[in-house]
């Protein structure tokens, strides 16, 4: 089975300066990751794992190493073309959630609609579809700060779902949430995957590493 | 464009945080306010002091007991007051050179009392000379004379806050008021002079003499022939007072002299107000900037958060 290579990274580095003293987070990790993959990424904290997300998701420029998007080298791309894929072809959920504060839960899951090509008609009914799909359909007027952790990393899964990308990278997307809702989140994975996206999570729940395709352990910067 | 996009978003924020643009606009103006009202009141009371001083007349030098400064026992200085009559004739006899005019003066707090009403007013004891010599416009009725001041006699010069305060509409002239239990006869209505003068009543100094009981004159003021001759004036009636005084009992000050410890005094009180303002202002402005820097760094992260979710420069802008 020949499958379309959506990322390939070849030996990132990252290596986080503050004053004299250098932090390495990420030492030297090359990986692939194919159409469809569903891939969890473990490791203890500490160990590189959400620096390594962010450079995948283009959020952040390694120190060194490539990473090539659908075959193309991403740091020749420039600053509209990343912003597109960041919009289009990348849901990211982040650890901390990073909602706006003080903004309803319903804009907060418009935001990356308003960047997209999406005709503005249709932001709210999207929004509310992934809302109703977190369950947070009674809090859609809440503002951001009044929710619960759980609430929040719901509205940060629903606002990384909304323009409909063909990759989701989730940091800790269960890491706040009770079993139950953590099952509820877990099954929601599932289904996104058998509808053929790419997955890659960053997770310390076994039982959602366990539903993934392929698992990739990282120690002190680099893959075991 | 860009600097339009810029100001397009700071109106934006600032109407948005209305509460935090409205503390932040009333800690600016409440501090520039204190700062140029506190700096105005100070040039405005050494204006005020100017103003006063100059309505006093002019080349004036004042001999007052004791040394003059503010050492010592002050009590001391009132008590060993020695200024009285053979002074002036000293100043007559051996320093008249430049001097054109001279007074014993008396300054003493008091009621006066005329029919039910009464006002504490500042009784004014000099000689006849003395009502030009500190230009006082006598307009209804007349100054005392040579004559009622050999006689002690009790007839008084009133202020017009006197005037307003004892008989508001009833003519005052030939009416009797009741100061330090003896009856002054008003003769006289001098004009409009200034805060410090206008609660005046002006008796001959020897009727002051006869109903307070005074032996020693509070100073003596005289008036020089002109600016030039001030310097050397004070000098002759120095040496001539040192005939009988010793210089530690006695003090002769130019009404510059006094003028400008005033102005300096109040000048450093001015500097000390104006400098506290100012360091609150800034302490106050380090605190408006601590609250910008709070809004910046978030918007920092606002930022960052969006360029995550697809927004390109172009948008961040806007
Ligand atoms: N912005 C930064 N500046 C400096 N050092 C950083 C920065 N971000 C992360 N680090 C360091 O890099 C290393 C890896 O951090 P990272 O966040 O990737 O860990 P992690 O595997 O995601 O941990 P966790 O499971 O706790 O989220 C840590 O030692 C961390 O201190
Ligand atoms: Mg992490």
């Amino acid at each position: 089975m020949s499958k379309e290579k959506v990322i390939e990274a070849k030996n990132l580095k990252k290596v986080y300066t503050i004053g004299d003293t250098q932090i390495s987070a990420v030492k030297d990790i090359s990986l692939e990751i194919y159409k469809g993959d569903f891939v969890s990424i473990i490791g203890k904290s500490g160990s590189g794992k959400s620096t390594l997300m962010h450079m995948v998701g283009l959020l952040d420029t390694p120190t060194s190493g490539q990473i090539f998007l659908n075959g193309k080298d991403v740091s020749k791309l420039s600053e509209k073309e990343l912003a597109k894929i960041r919009n289009q072809e990348i849901g990211f959920v982040f650890q901390a959630f990073n909602l706006l504060p003080r903004t309803t839960v319903l804009d907060n899951v418009i935001l990356p609609l308003k960047y997209s090509k999406v005709p503005k008609q249709e932001w709210e009914s999207r929004a509310l579809e992934m809302i109703n799909l977190v369950e947070l359909g009674d809090r859609v007027h809440n503002k951001s700060n009044e929710l619960s952790g759980g609430q929040k990393q719901r509205v940060a899964i629903a606002r990384a779902l909304v323009t409909n990308p063909s990759m989701i990278l989730a940091d800790e997307p269960t890491g706040n949430l009770d079993t139950k809702t953590g099952d509820e989140i877990v099954e929601l994975f599932k289904r996104l995957h058998k509808q053929g996206r790419t997955i890659v999570i960053v997770t310390h729940d076994d039982d959602l590493a366990a539903i993934t395709e392929r698992k990739i352990e990282l120690r002190d910067g680099l893959v075991v | 464009m860009l600097i339009q996009e810029s100001f397009k978003t700071a109106l934006i924020s600032l109407s948005a945080n209305k509460t935090r643009t409205f503390l932040t606009l009333l800690g600016v103006v409440i501090g520039v306010f204190a700062v140029v009202s506190l700096v105005a009141i100070g040039k405005g009371a050494q204006n005020y002091i100017t103003k006063e001083f100059d309505a006093l007349g002019s080349n004036l030098l004042f001999v007052s007991p004791g040394s003059g400064d503010f050492a010592g026992d002050p009590a001391l200085q009132l008590t060993k007051n020695p200024l009285e009559e053979k002074h002036i004739k000293l100043i007559q006899n051996y320093a008249n050179e430049h001097i054109v005019a001279i007074s014993p003066y008396y300054v003493i707090g008091e009621t006066a009392e005329y029919k039910t009403k009464n006002f504490f007013a500042e009784i004014t004891g000099v000689n006849v000379e003395s009502i030009k010599m500190f230009n006082y416009n006598v307009t209804q009725g007349r100054e005392f004379t040579t004559v009622e001041e050999k006689n002690s006699s009790k007839v008084a010069i009133v202020g017009p806050q006197i005037q307003k305060e004892l008989f508001e509409n009833v003519n005052p002239l030939d009416k009797l008021i009741k100061i330090g239990g003896d009856s002054y006869k008003v003769i006289g209505v001098f004009e409009e002079k200034g805060d410090n003068y206008d609660d005046q009543i002006i008796v001959p100094y020897t009727s002051a003499e006869n109903t307070f009981k005074l032996e020693n004159y509070s100073s003596i003021i005289a008036k020089v022939d002109s600016t030039e001759n001030v310097k050397i004036s004070m000098k002759q009636v120095e040496l001539a007072l040192l005939r009988d005084l010793d210089e530690e009992s006695f003090a002769v000050l130019s009404q510059e002299d006094i003028l400008n410890t005033i102005q300096e005094t109040l000048g450093i009180v001015t500097l000390g107000i104006s400098l506290i303002a100012g360091i609150s202002l800034l302490v106050g402005g380090i605190g408006i900037m601590n609250i910008m820097l709070v809004s910046v760094t978030e918007r920092i992260k606002e930022i960052g958060l969006r360029k995550a979710l697809g927004a390109t420069p172009i948008q961040i802008g806007v």
